[in-house]
């Protein structure tokens, strides 16, 4: 027999909590159009207010992360997490028959979560004007969605679907991973080399059930760039609610009615900020710092975009600040390895892109001198905070220990010296014995 | 002519099955070629493949398979054409060649045959396809491999293959550097 298109009815009413448009909401709702489940779904107010009601202690003692979509049964059974509740609320096709066929599956769902939602969020958020751009993360980001596309590409070059030959949730959870990719950067000259995955992709997104829950989706026509603007707009709303979490509720009430009309920026926030953390313990090293008036981006802003010797270095002094922030001298421990300059310039960049979550909270120029087979690397770091960072997070400490580091002085004349010359790519650089080669800089 | 459930009555027995009817007509046939006749209960005889198994899609009540909007039904009556003037009767390995390559560039950006609704071209075009795959090499499957993709799809279409035999692809390529 075909496949009916009668739903079982076997379902009690159940409900979704989520914030509206959550594409991790998406996961589960259109799982339940598969199976038939139905589900009220919860996402405006007064029903459901998003940042006030999930932070309620009633709403707490259900679902203690305060996370949405969250989801609740007519029997009082409660889950969280979209992939677990598209599991819940699915059938056993979506969820695979075989045990191999569920471990793929498995497979497929965590694949998304970690390999796609990192440089997906770090790509796309910025054109929603959600996040600061920084062009090397997004250039990152991009390649490693070329990657990503590649991997799924030659696999569904044989294949109609992710596993087996139904729709299962592998193909709901990462279509809907890939679904702000597809309507914001993918435009058609980006995509065109993945045409095996396009494919799937249209097909997935043009089944009923997908439709009943994304509607008709456009797919990217022309690549869409940071925001600035809308992130500007965004700006006060990113940082009063989380410095308010804490407060009182009546300024906590005031803060609300404030973001009543627009409640899904937020959320979208927190997963950019659950994107950049490397680890999810591990939110910001450096929050015990007391508050300096150094402000690293503005500096950057400075090193980037103006003169170095007669804007960047008077500012940098001018406003450097020594007890929020720490000057460090670091040396390559073994020149002797170091062959040719084009892998030791690798050496460098490598470094910087395992630092990428430091750049917030760090700067510096990292040279190399010499030619080949005959050269040295050092550099100047600021660091925030007195310490090392690198001990902070293990994904940091990949490259330090292969360099000598050693804590300047920011007052004495020896600091101005490297300071100036490092910045400038230009000086005696009376210590090294070595010409200069090629810099790198870390921001 | 090619063998198998191409033609006529029997692959009208396999469709009634797939769709879940299960009266079972009876089918006479017509002429040098072959063509099936049903006579309906109120009203003149039906006569060849595609009109037989639209009025068994309706009789069924699956009328979606017959596509749902204008572009494509338009789009399933050209593939169902298709199928009885291309396909069918065909046994030259050259002209099976060229068919294969065209459908198989066809496909490429395509899950079923009018895009992205399994309809009853996908289950008449793999009816007819069923035995000039089954004949394929496997180098020659893969050389195919969207052809291949799709019709391994539509076989595990829940219902369609019936007693069909079951068609083994390797989906792991072995001949990568064949296009």
């Amino acid at each position: 027999m075909l496949p009916s298109c009668l739903r079982t009815p076997s379902f009690p009413l159940q409900t979704l909590y989520t914030y509206p448009e959550n594409w991790r909401a998406f996961k589960a709702l259109i799982a339940a159009q598969y199976s038939g489940a139905k589900i009220k779904v919860l996402s405006t107010p007064p029903q459901f207010h998003f940042g006030q009601t999930n932070k309620t202690p009633e709403f707490l003692k259900k679902f203690p992360v305060g996370k949405v979509p969250a989801f609740e049964g007519d029997d009082g059974f409660c889950v969280f997490e979209s992939n677990a509740i598209a599991h819940y609320v699915g059938n056993d096709e979506l969820r695979g028959s075989t045990k191999e066929a569920a471990a793929q599956i498995i497979q497929w769902v965590s694949f998304a979560d970690s390999d796609i939602v990192p440089p997906a969020s770090t790509w796309v958020f910025p054109t929603l004007g959600i996040m600061h751009y920084n062009k090397q993360a997004t250039e990152y980001a991009k390649e490693e969605v070329k990657r990503i596309l590649g991997v799924l590409d030659s696999h569904l070059k044989t294949r109609t679907f992710l596993v087996g030959e139904r729709v299962t949730l592998a193909d709901i959870t990462v279509v809907c991973t890939l679904l702000w990719l597809y309507k914001q950067v993918l435009e058609p000259s980006f995509r065109q080399p993945y045409d095996n995955v396009n494919r799937w992709f249209v097909t997935c997104i043009n089944q009923p059930q997908f439709k009943a829950v994304l509607g008709e989706v456009k797919l990217c026509e022309k690549m869409a760039q940071f925001d600035a603007k809308k992130f500007a707009e965004n700006q006060p709303k990113k940082d009063v609610p989380k410095k308010e979490k804490p407060v009182k509720e009546e300024k906590k009430q005031q803060q609300e009615k404030k973001e009543e009309n627009k409640p899904e920026p937020e959320e979208e926030l927190d997963e950019c900020e659950q994107a950049l953390a490397s680890e999810p313990k591990s939110k910001d090293p450096f929050a015990h710092l007391p508050k300096s008036p150094f402000i690293m981006d503005e500096f950057k802003r400075k090193y980037s975009n103006e003169d170095t010797l007669t804007v960047a270095l008077p500012y940098f002094w001018e406003h450097f600040d020594k007890e929020g922030w720490s000057i460090w001298y670091a040396e390559y421990r073994f020149p002797e390895e170091l062959s040719q300059a084009f892998m030791s310039c690798n050496l460098i960049t490598g470094m910087f892109q395992r630092l990428d979550k430091l750049r917030k909270n760090a700067f510096a120029s990292v040279i190399l001198f010499g030619t080949n087979n005959s050269s040295s690397i050092s550099g100047v770091w600021v660091f925030r905070g007195q310490e090392l960072a690198f001990p902070l997070s293990p994904d940091w400490q990949v490259d330090y220990e292969s360099y000598a580091w050693r804590k300047l002085d920011a007052t004495s004349e020896e600091c101005k010296t490297l300071v100036k010359e490092y910045y400038l790519w230009d000086g005696e650089f009376a210590h090294v014995g070595k010409a200069f080669n090629q810099g790198k800089i870390f921001k | 002519m090619a063998a198998g459930p191409g033609l006529g009555a029997e692959e009208l027995d396999l469709l009634e099955k797939s769709l879940g009817l299960t009266k079972g007509n009876k089918y006479g046939v017509q002429g040098e070629r072959k063509t099936p006749v049903l006579q309906t209960n109120s009203g003149p005889s039906l006569t060849g493949l595609t009109t037989i198994a639209t009025h068994l899609v309706k009789q069924a009540k699956k009328e979606q398979l017959l596509g749902s909007n204008a572009e494509e039904k338009a789009i399933v009556r050209q593939w169902l054409e298709y199928r009885v003037t291309q396909i069918d009767g065909q046994s030259n390995k050259d002209d099976i060649r060229i068919i294969l390559k065209d459908l198989n560039l066809y496909l490429e950006d395509k899950v079923y045959v009018t895009g992205n609704n399994f309809t009853l071209a996908d289950i008449l075009m793999y009816y007819g396809l069923h035995s000039i795959i089954a004949d394929l090499t496997v180098q020659e499957k893969e050389k195919y491999l969207n052809v291949s993709r799709w019709f391994n799809h539509i076989q595990h279409y829940p219902g369609v293959r019936q007693h069909l035999s079951n068609i083994v692809f390797i989906k792991n390529r072995l001949y990568t550097n064949v296009h």
